[in-house]
């Protein structure tokens, strides 16, 4: 008898689970497979979720005519470059603060601290684009590179900071006393122990820069040859142009989640370490 | 001796210098893009501006407006923190009983966890999207699905009434973080030393009295910070909006962000506003006050249960 209730919770806790792997994934895997569909298809809707016929060529087609290409490009370029930038103004910042003894670190802390309660979101969007375009920066991917590289990502930071709080100051010490100075020793020491770390930013800037939407919109409204991809995909609903083309604003949604859904597969560690570690931190 | 103490003194001071010039351009760049822009509202608060136009200094007359004639405004916080609370209802049970059904180890607990943290990564705003052609009201799978079941005789248009595009908007934003959520609590739940559950066993506690008497207990702390971020999250929320159903119907569903960010662009083909930048600023501090309100209050509050349990 009691075999059986034991039998009976184990299949209400598993089909719980499934019930929730179902809503977690399905969206997800739906579009995947919706991307391969003719438009008529799409157009008719339905329950079926697997292609009634293949058509490859949405993809052929979104590359080529909706320009997908170029937008792909223009998201890999945003993303190399925030990524190494910000991995690298991470590392720095976080070193800074957690070795720093000037008063001038502490306090940049300390409002760096404040800002992740005092802020106006989305909403500093329009300042930072008028100031922007003091310096020409307007109309390229590159106001928003130099936002995200050098406006220090509270989460990014305190993640780095606390990694390097872990690492023993005896060892500076013992390169200080041999003469190694406070930057020598960044470079020296500190940088090449921190692979681990150069893993979890990495992927927290991958993340935010792959994502990145209103941040480019606005820099590049106008510039459509600069869009990355999101924002290319997003303008094709609002466009009109989508009810024409749903299998190609399907197969852009596809070329946009995919690296980041490979990505995810083989990383998952560093990505849920990296997310839930800076919060949990700051 | 002496040299050698000059030396380091030396040594020293250019030690310091190093530190602030690696620190200097990032300070530089969270003055100009964190701290101006702060400062760039709470000035042009006080004008009248369009951008084009003269700017007039008008006083409190925007606040003005906002406290007495904006009703809109005060209808997108609603709905704002309408959201937080009903998404709140349904993702903090729904996290936590995930964490503890994972947390005992049972078989292919790590792969849940994966599938469960997977619409994380995800970009927000390609999010939006994705559900938008889900709960299309033509060819959307869902309302096929609901056909198909029998719950409807006819398609529902989701985002053509109030009541279900806000169930859409809580349904997607759940979809987005209810992993994470359910990560936090994991930490949490791992933290707590297994010899507790043991020893209440022993003394003759079930299973539902351990969970309220430890589990619960044990991630208070990781449930404040969950529902800190929950409730900020969702006032913050921007994209998901405006991609989903930017304010539709007539505007209905605005959270306050987006209220707020079309008067400083204009968003959306449907958009007839004209961008008020001064008026926007008013609100935006308005907005951040309130922000700056619900944390403090928060903050003392967990303050104070913290010292009840002690």
């Amino acid at each position: 008898m009691k075999k059986v209730t034991k039998l009976i919770l184990r299949m209400i806790l598993y089909g719980f689970l499934a019930v929730v792997t179902l809503f977690a994934v399905f969206p997800v895997v739906y579009i995947l497979l919706s991307s391969f569909k003719s438009n008529q298809e799409i157009l008719v809707g339905g329950v079926r979720i697997i292609p009634l016929e293949w058509h490859l060529e949405n993809y052929v087609q979104a590359w080529n005519l909706a320009n997908f290409g170029k937008l792909t490009f223009n998201s890999i370029f945003y993303t190399v470059v925030v990524v190494a930038g910000c991995v690298l103004t991470s590392i720095l910042a976080g070193y800074v603060f957690a070795r720093g003894t000037t008063r001038f670190s502490q306090v940049v802390n300390v409002m760096l601290l404040c800002s992740m309660f005092v802020s106006i979101g989305t909403l500093s969007l329009y300042p930072q684009l008028s100031l922007a375009k003091l310096f020409g920066l307007n109309g390229t991917l590159w106001g928003p590179i130099i936002i995200r590289v050098f406006g220090m990502n509270a989460t990014q930071v305190f993640v780095a900071t606390g990694f390097i709080r872990q690492i023993s100051k005896e060892i500076d010490e013992a390169a200080q006393i041999d003469g190694c100075s406070f930057f020598g020793i960044f470079c020296r020491i500190i940088f090449p122990l921190c692979k681990p770390l150069v893993a979890t930013t990495g992927l927290m800037a991958f993340r935010t820069a792959w994502s990145d939407y209103l941040l480019p919109y606005v820099f590049t409204i106008s510039a459509k040859e600069k869009w990355p991809l999101v924002v290319g995909v997003v303008s094709l609903k609002s466009s009109g142009e989508a009810v024409s083309s749903w299998n190609l604003m399907l197969a852009g949604i596809s070329i946009s989640i995919l690296p980041m859904f490979i990505i995810y597969l083989f990383l998952n560690k560093y990505f849920i370490s990296g997310l839930t570690e800076g919060s949990v931190k700051g | 001796m002496s040299r050698i103490l000059k030396k380091s003194n030396k040594l020293h001071k250019g030690n310091k210098i190093q530190e602030i010039l690696m620190i200097t351009p990032m300070t530089i760049g969270f003055l100009m893009f964190s701290v101006y822009p702060i400062i760039w509202v709470l000035r042009w608060s006080f004008f009248k501006y369009n951008g084009y136009s003269e700017p007039v200094f008008i006083g409190l007359d925007n606040f003005v407006r906002a406290f007495t004639r904006d009703s809109a405004y005060w209808g997108s916080l609603k709905n704002t923190f309408l959201i937080a609370g009903l998404k709140m209802l349904i993702e903090i049970p729904l996290s936590l009983l995930l964490a503890v059904l994972l947390n005992n180890r049972i078989k292919g607990s790590s792969f849940f966890r994966v599938v469960f943290f997977l619409p994380s990564v995800f970009s927000i705003a390609v999010v939006g999207l994705i559900f938008s052609i889900l709960f299309s009201a033509y060819n959307g799978i869902i309302n096929a699905a609901l056909r198909e079941l029998g719950f409807i005789s006819r398609n529902i248009s989701w985002f053509s009434d109030k009541g279900h595009a806000m169930f859409v908007i809580i349904l997607v934003s759940l979809w987005t973080t209810f992993g994470l959520n359910m990560i936090y609590f994991l930490m949490g739940l791992q933290n707590t030393s297994k010899s507790l559950y043991e020893c209440s066993s022993i003394d003759g506690a079930n299973e539902i009295q351990q969970f309220f008497h430890i589990t619960v207990p044990m991630v208070a702390p990781i449930l404040q910070l969950v529902l800190m971020m929950s409730v900020l999250g969702t006032m913050k929320m921007t994209d998901l909006i405006l991609v989903l159903t930017n304010g539709a119907p007539g505007g209905s569903t605005e959270v306050v962000m987006t209220y707020i960010f079309k008067y400083f662009f204009s968003y959306g083909e449907s958009s007839s506003k004209e961008v008020q930048f001064g008026y926007a600023s008013a609100m935006a501090v308005i907005t951040a006050i309130i922000l700056g309100i619900v944390t403090l209050i928060y903050l003392k509050v967990s303050k104070k249960m913290q010292s009840i349990d002690e």
